[in-house]
């Protein structure tokens, strides 16, 4: 019921929520049939008057909001509250009532508690799998052999690393050090450092060494012959070539960035050390470069990205990967394009390469799949195969490796809280060989990462959420 | 961050709860890390930029999936540079979008499509627009006010400040009124939302940018009256207390009476009951 009260004297609020309650409970002891649409009661002599009475139309949501236990119980002080409070807002509040403000703890929370697993390594040598978790801000490790059982919660990992001293946050790119273990994992734009992590390290400890790269680094890649470490930049449609073992303020050795190089949006990055080629995945964002002299546009460094976009350049292009010569630098052309609707790629994500087999591996992360192209493939060619559908468990990867020493394909699910492992070559609706989970079978996976702004869709009662 | 999107949750969500809908995929043109996103509740529409593309994509309300937005502005004309931010009118129908690069406030007619110049342009030295990152609009009383960083070789310690301008102001205007100083605990300014029947400006102040837990970090409510090195008139400060640690973005419930917080550490989403603003 929706009760409409006219007071005639403002200075009596307390007797008038009185006859408000006495009235409401009236009303609630009566058959709802015996109430009219508009029933009338009048009363005269200064005091509050119920001017009518209105049901509401049928609610398909909550009928009632819930509030915090430290609101007030009753309905006479909540109103008092309010009336307070919009007095208040446009005054100086007393130190009292900024401390109530200051205490208060929120009446709600919105929050995925489980591990979201964003990129995957295997480390053959040790026999581990490794995983980034943009979720918690952890890297994780478990045994390469793990599977969680249906009806058990998540898996423990073997290690962990995480906390303040760690620089881990919203990591989306990872590399293991087949020589020794080491773990490079790539900090997207809110930490501009790449950390190094020995094999032996856990917990909340600082990285063995740090490497302090230009903004919005994501794929990590490197060529163990010649000791070079490629990063895709994403803000910069660039990719920097730094020495294996640089470190603080080391320079990369090498820049791919221009306005030929048809990288847009890059994401993942894989070499191919056989053909002599590196591959790129591209979402499509994309912007030209403004000219600049060296001392507007770059930090001091030798080979760092130019930054400086040039106003109203920009445009949406079709998800792309583009191939170049493993040493490519400067203002360089790709040598092929892969591109179409034929592709079905729909925001690329992380890249593997299967050398022997001449495939090329895409974490396609909305179209929930893995797919394989012929490392020659070029323009709008179809994959030679498609790993998809509800029994692979495939869900917004994000994360993909080839373990060639053990014959398997790794697969990091930022859509359903797990890592997926299948026999190189896998297909079609293929179910995985072993899953690892970092929650319950079925827990929702909120998918949230950097919420920076919020909105509030008042139509619709919903809170909009953009990563 | 690894999977863009932006996801609708309903309001009285709690926990691990999945969302309603998401816009997500290659045709919805996003781009990661959205630094801004507006509902427009008159016309029923979502605003977000794609810095990326130098692009203000405007979806449906109701927009769901992997769904294209229904205008873009985007191209030479725009001037757009890194647009990050962004704030809507209905009202008057204008979108306002700053340039930190550029030092520039754009203003765009709100139903722009493709490549439309701004219509006004707030630009130039008496602005003190020093890498404008953040604004929000008051059209009641035709207000716009602008969120500033800290400057690395300013002050000590180190202030941001919001700069409070008359809406249709243009060129080299100076602002109206300036909230800067210690006693502002401002050292940046993220997202903002105004409650115009108060006449009262909510702002995400997130502490210094180098530091993933910052000290000091809060969500403040200034009277758009106030000028000067004048503090917060309510708080809700990072910590224990308040659950949150990094308050970058702010929403408004009005009808609820709640403010609703997004906080980059704790990946999540915070509704408090704050009927003191409303």
């Amino acid at each position: 019921m929706a009760l409409r009260l006219l007071s005639r004297n403002r200075n009596k609020g307390i007797p008038v929520l009185g006859l408000i309650a006495t009235i409401a409970g009236f009303l609630l002891l009566l058959d709802r049939s015996t109430l009219t649409e508009s029933a009338r009661i009048s009363r005269s002599g200064g005091q509050a008057q119920l001017i009518s009475v209105q049901p509401l139309s049928p609610m398909l949501g909550e009928m009632c909001q819930w509030l915090p236990a430290s609101a007030s119980g009753s309905l006479a002080s909540a109103l008092q509250q309010e009336r307070q409070a919009a007095r208040a807002a446009g005054e100086s509040p007393t130190a009292t009532r900024r401390a109530e403000v200051v205490a208060r703890k929120p009446a709600r929370m919105i929050r995925d508690p489980y591990a979201a697993y964003s990129s995957i390594a295997v480390d053959p040598v040790h026999d581990e799998v490794v995983l980034t978790d943009e979720n918690l801000f952890q890297i994780l490790v478990y045994d390469r052999l793990a599977n969680t059982p249906p009806r058990a919660r998540m898996t423990e990992p073997k290690r962990m690393l995480g906390g303040m001293h760690t620089k881990i946050e919203f990591q989306c790119g990872l590399y293991i050090d087949p020589t020794n273990g080491d773990i490079f994992a790539v900090n997207n734009d809110t930490v501009r450092t790449l950390v190094i992590f020995s094999r032996s390290q856990r917990g909340n400890v600082p990285p063995a060494r740090e490497l302090y790269t230009p903004r919005g680094t994501f794929g990590i890649a490197v060529h163990e012959t010649t000791e070079e470490m490629y990063l895709t930049l994403q803000h910069d449609n660039a990719v920097s070539v730094f020495h294996k073992y640089a470190e603080k303020d080391d320079a990369p050795v090498r820049l791919l960035q221009g306005n030929r190089t048809m990288l847009a949006d890059p994401h993942g990055i894989v070499l191919d050390t056989k053909n002599k080629e590196m591959f790129i995945s591209n979402y499509g964002s994309h912007h030209l470069k403004q000219s600049t002299s060296q001392e507007d546009s770059r930090e001091e460094k030798a080979n760092w990205p130019n930054g400086v976009q040039l106003p109203g350049s920009g445009r949406h292009l079709p998800a792309s990967i583009t191939v170049y010569p493993l040493n490519a630098s400067g203002d360089t052309p790709p040598l092929r394009v892969i591109q179409g609707p034929k592709t079905e790629m729909n925001w690329p994500t992380a890249l593997a390469i299967d050398v022997e087999r001449g495939e090329l591996y895409v974490a396609n992360d909305m179209g929930d799949s893995i797919l394989v192209f012929s490392v020659s493939a070029s323009g709008d060619v179809a994959p030679l195969r498609t790993l998809k559908g509800p029994k692979s468990l495939v869900k917004n990867p994000t994360g993909v490796f080839l373990d060639l020493k053990n014959d398997e394909l790794w697969v990091a699910n930022f859509g359903n809280h797990s890592a997926t492992v299948y026999k190189r070559g896998a297909s079609g609706d293929t179910p995985p060989l072993r899953v690892i989970r970092s929650g319950p079978l079925n827990e929702p996976s909120l998918g949230i990462g950097n919420p920076h702004p919020v909105a509030y869709d008042t139509k619709r009662e919903e809170i909009l959420v953009p990563n | 961050m690894a999977h863009p999107q932006i996801a609708a949750f309903a309001r009285l969500a709690q926990g691990n709860i999945p969302p309603t809908r998401a816009i997500a995929g290659q045709a919805a043109l996003l781009s990661r890390s959205l630094h801004d996103i507006r509902y427009d509740a008159i016309n029923d529409e979502i605003l977000v930029a794609n810095g990326h593309a130098q692009a203000i994509l405007v979806y449906r309300g109701a927009a769901d999936g992997e769904e294209a937005p229904i205008r873009i502005i985007q191209g030479s004309k725009t001037m757009l540079n890194d647009p990050d931010r962004l704030d809507v009118d209905p009202i008057h129908n204008e979108i306002f979008v700053p340039d930190r690069e550029g030092k520039q406030i754009l203003v765009f007619p709100r139903n722009g499509i493709g490549d439309v110049a701004p219509i006004r342009v707030l630009k130039g030295p008496a602005t003190q627009l020093e890498r404008a990152g953040a604004l929000v609009v008051d059209p009641v009383h035709n207000l716009l006010v602008v969120g500033l960083p800290y400057s690395d070789t300013g002050s000590s310690p180190p202030a941001g400040s919001l700069l409070i301008f008359q809406r249709t102001d243009a060129g080299n205007t100076p602002p109206s009124r300036i909230i800067r100083g210690p006693k502002t605990g401002i050292i940046r300014i993220n997202q903002m939302a105004v409650y115009s029947p108060r006449k009262v400006v909510i702002a995400a102040q997130p502490g210094k940018i180098e530091e993933m837990e910052p000290d000091g970090a809060f969500v403040g409510v200034w009277s758009l009256d106030d000028n000067g090195d004048v503090p917060p008139r309510w708080k809700l400060i990072a910590g224990p207390k308040s659950t949150m640690k990094k308050p970058r973005g702010v929403a408004l419930d009005p009808k609820n009476k709640t403010v609703i917080i997004a906080d980059m550490r704790l990946n999540a989403v915070l509704t408090f009951y704050f009927p003191e603003i409303f």
